[in-house]
């Protein structure tokens, strides 16, 4: 009685409430109680049982490797179709909850780092992945959302319509996919039922791949499906439809490779604090942003103009002893014959020889508008800022790109950043630039580069 | 007769590959090429050959080549018109879906200056071309409504152009309208586009134009060199006095024109204002973009230069609150 009280009225609580249910402990059916009082328990039973009827908020499963993938092409080549297509078929096996057109075609505006970006996000899985699908209305959405991590694109789905060929934008589309750092594309020739002679497809294929290799894909082998989205949604014509779809699923499944998982890189631990124990020694906390740290490994501190080595002889999570650590773990490490003060926050814990401390970096960067929070007015070279990124911050120098003078509030661009002192930077890193009390804009690092003569003199004046 | 078999037998070519299964390999297409001999394969090189030179849809191609039994030349004329027609139902198909991206055009000569802005529907259709030949077509075509309109002038001119207005502007010399070249690049990109506004600017011999445009796309296109395209737009009227050297005169148009697109001033003000905070919408006493120390009046000054008047178009900005302020 009392688990359905509960289960009746919050929703996203009755999950945790169906796994208890099989659990008898007094104890337990006490805590129930307490939560499901303050909001029903007087109400007659037909309430309980209207209510209990709502579905309850699924727990997302982490029982297979995720990937993140994107649809690119030229506008009606049918990219909103073929992603409905692909929930409606998943659907029937349960891997996926079937999306209309129109909820997908409608990208809602998320915020993500403050920043606004249109994205709709479609989530499926085949019996080997799970896919989180990406569609961006514009280029500067997938430039944002490249720049802020969001859905960071492991490979793209190319769509391009038979009766079309490729068309203009089927080319800017690519070009961006380059620049945003996709290195995998699926063809996907669509709409091939409207079209009643297979040499035109051959056609559309040899110039789809010859497009592909000019813009430096692997023309030659991407993998090229022939169907139509709209056969697979209106159950028509399974050859093209259904089996299309099909045969798309796997070739994203084979073509695209798992991204390198977290845990297999080497580790990397920014230090949030450092502690003195006595008796014991300097313990530095933080969480593990990737790999596996154990103890007895060998360590390096980098950051701030030092560079330290050391041993960790301890790892510890809520004051107990710890095998090992993963990342994502906040963490507490022991580490053997370093004072307190040869340590800072702002450093990084790494494994030996896996990171550099750099000074300056090409990066692409996002600026935020008025709306978003950032400045109202443009910047210039010479402009600077304090850069954060993972626990340190450091004052930083802009340099913009010839031909570019001056950054307005809303665009992204690439800009050379040098810092005063060297920090732990790496491609692929991210971070925030901040001035005074307002956050400028956010960024990722496309490069690292050595100092030029003249960059550090700049700093003195 | 001859033309009438050749057409046969591609027919009867065309209904066998109907009935073939569609994920053939390539070499089974050989072989049957092989098969049925010359006609098939000089189709397809036809096909591919006006595709590549027109860059219409296959679809359209294929259609083209059988009308006129694969007459390159009047292909390519029924293609053009066609699309002429297509562009006109797909505007108008289109029409009503919202226009927020596009790019400002702007085109100087002499002591004339026009600035245009077109909007599309997404920025990767601004990166293209053939968008950007489209907006390079309005701002000629303005800059021809006005040529010679005002001869011998003692002060500047400044004319605005509206949408409507705009699309009844004739361009070339076979006098098409702009509005057709609209219908026409919207058959190719498959967007909704909307020639906006534009702006025309005369200046007397004594006076000049400073220019500025942000925001340009990656790629300039070289056919289009002399047009400036970009997300920002400023047109700055500037009258210098006599020891002003000319040769300075671009270089601190360029820097007038970037303050004005940087702090979107709202009015010029006057030389006798304070100068202002960040939050200043008058232009002479704003503090300048490139030295916030001083203001734009302080830095104009010493350079013996005053500004008249200026222009700022940002790209799909909301024009009917402005106009209202």
């Amino acid at each position: 009685m009392t688990e359905e009280l509960c289960c009746g009225n919050n929703n996203s609580f009755s999950v945790c409430v169906a796994g208890l249910r099989g659990c008898h402990s007094r104890l337990l059916q006490g805590v129930l109680t307490k939560l499901a009082l303050p909001c029903t328990a007087f109400n007659g039973q037909t309430f309980l049982v209207r209510n209990f009827a709502v579905e309850a908020k699924k727990v997302y499963v982490r029982d297979k490797p995720h990937v993140n993938v994107g649809t690119i092409g030229h506008v009606d080549h049918g990219k909103t179709t073929l992603t409905a297509a692909i929930t409606k078929i998943l659907s029937e096996a349960g891997a996926a909850k079937f999306k209309k057109y129109e909820e997908i075609d409608n990208a809602p505006e998320e915020k993500t780092r403050g920043i606004t970006i249109n994205a709709s996000h479609v989530e499926y899985s085949t019996p080997n992945r799970h896919y989180a699908h990406t569609d961006c209305p514009g280029h500067a959405d997938y430039v944002k959302n490249m720049i802020t991590g969001t859905a960071p694109l492991d490979g793209c789905i190319l769509v391009v319509a038979a009766t079309d060929g490729q068309m203009p934008q089927t080319r800017e589309h690519l070009l961006l996919a380059k620049q945003i750092g996709v290195k995998h594309v699926v063809v996907y020739i669509n709409k091939a039922d409207a079209v009643d002679d297979s040499e035109m497809l051959d056609l559309v294929e040899l110039e789809i791949r010859e497009l592909l290799t000019e813009f430096g894909y692997d023309g030659e082998n991407a993998p090229v499906i022939v169907g139509s989205a709209l056969c697979a949604l209106e159950q028509r014509n399974p050859e093209l439809g259904l089996n299309s779809i099909m045969k798309l699923l796997d070739a994203v499944d084979t073509y695209i490779p798992l991204p390198q998982r977290e845990l297999d890189k080497p580790f990397l631990l920014p230090i949030e604090h450092v502690y003195s124990i006595p008796g014991r020694g300097t313990v530095v906390t933080g969480t593990l942003e990737r790999g596996i740290v154990k103890k007895g490994d060998e360590c390096e501190f980098l950051g701030h103009n030092r560079n330290v080595r050391s041993v960790v002889t301890g790892v510890e999570m809520f004051h107990k002893q710890l095998e090992r650590a993963e990342a994502g773990d906040n963490l507490g490490a022991l580490v053997r014959g370093l004072k307190r003060e040869d340590i800072r926050r702002g450093m990084v814990m790494c494994k030996p020889g896996s990171i550099q401390p750099h000074q300056k970096v090409e990066a692409q960067v996002y600026v935020l508008n008025k709306d978003e929070g950032g400045r109202h007015k443009p910047f210039v070279s010479n402009f600077t800022p304090v850069m954060f990124s993972l626990t340190w911050d450091m004052a930083c120098r802009i340099e913009l790109p010839a031909g570019k003078e001056m950054v307005m509030p809303g665009e992204d661009t690439s800009l050379l950043l040098i810092l005063r002192q060297p920090m732990v930077l790496e491609e692929g890193q991210r971070f925030t630039l901040r001035d005074g009390s307002k956050t400028i804009g956010t960024g990722v690092v496309t490069k690292t580069l050595p100092l030029a003569p003249g960059d550090e003199e700049k700093w003195v004046n | 007769m001859m033309q009438r078999m050749a057409a046969l037998r591609r027919e009867l070519v065309f209904s066998q590959k109907r009935n073939a299964a569609v994920g053939q390999l390539f070499g089974e297409h050989l072989a049957r090429f092989l098969h049925t001999g010359l006609p098939v394969l000089a189709a397809k090189e036809l096909l591919v050959k006006l595709r590549k030179k027109t860059g219409y849809s296959y679809v359209n191609c294929k259609k083209a080549l059988e009308k006129f039994d694969d007459d390159l030349k009047e292909a390519e004329i029924w293609l053009h018109e066609q699309a002429q027609k297509e562009g006109w139902s797909k505007a108008s198909k289109l029409q009503g879906r919202k226009t927020k991206e596009g790019l400002i055009g702007l085109l100087q000569e002499g002591n004339s200056a026009v600035m245009v802005e077109v909007n599309c529907e997404t920025d990767f259709v601004a990166r293209n071309a053939r968008f950007q030949h489209l907006v390079q077509q309005a701002a000629i075509g303005t800059m021809h409504h006005y040529q010679g309109t005002m001869n011998q002038l003692n002060t500047y001119a400044k004319c605005l152009l509206k949408s409507n207005e705009l699309s009844q502007l004739k361009i070339g010399p076979d006098g098409s309208l702009l509005s057709d070249q609209l219908a026409l690049a919207i058959g190719k990109l498959g967007e909704n586009m909307v020639i906006k506004r534009a702006v025309w600017v005369s200046v007397p011999e004594n006076n000049f134009i400073g220019s500025y445009v942000h925001g340009a796309p990656p790629d300039g296109n070289p056919l289009l060199s002399h047009i400036m395209f970009g997300k920002y737009g400023a047109l700055v009227i500037c009258s210098p006095s006599e020891q002003c050297p000319k040769s300075n005169f671009p270089e601190l148009g360029w820097r007038l024109g970037q303050h004005v697109v940087g702090m979107a001033p709202l009015s010029v003000g006057s030389m006798e204002d304070e100068p202002g905070g960040d939050s200043e919408t008058k232009m002479l006493p704003q503090p300048f973009l490139l030295d916030p120390t001083i203001s734009l009046g302080q830095y104009i000054h010493p350079r013996g230069v005053s500004v008249l008047d200026f222009v700022r178009f940002e790209c799909g900005e909301d024009t009917e609150s402005l106009e209202s302020e």
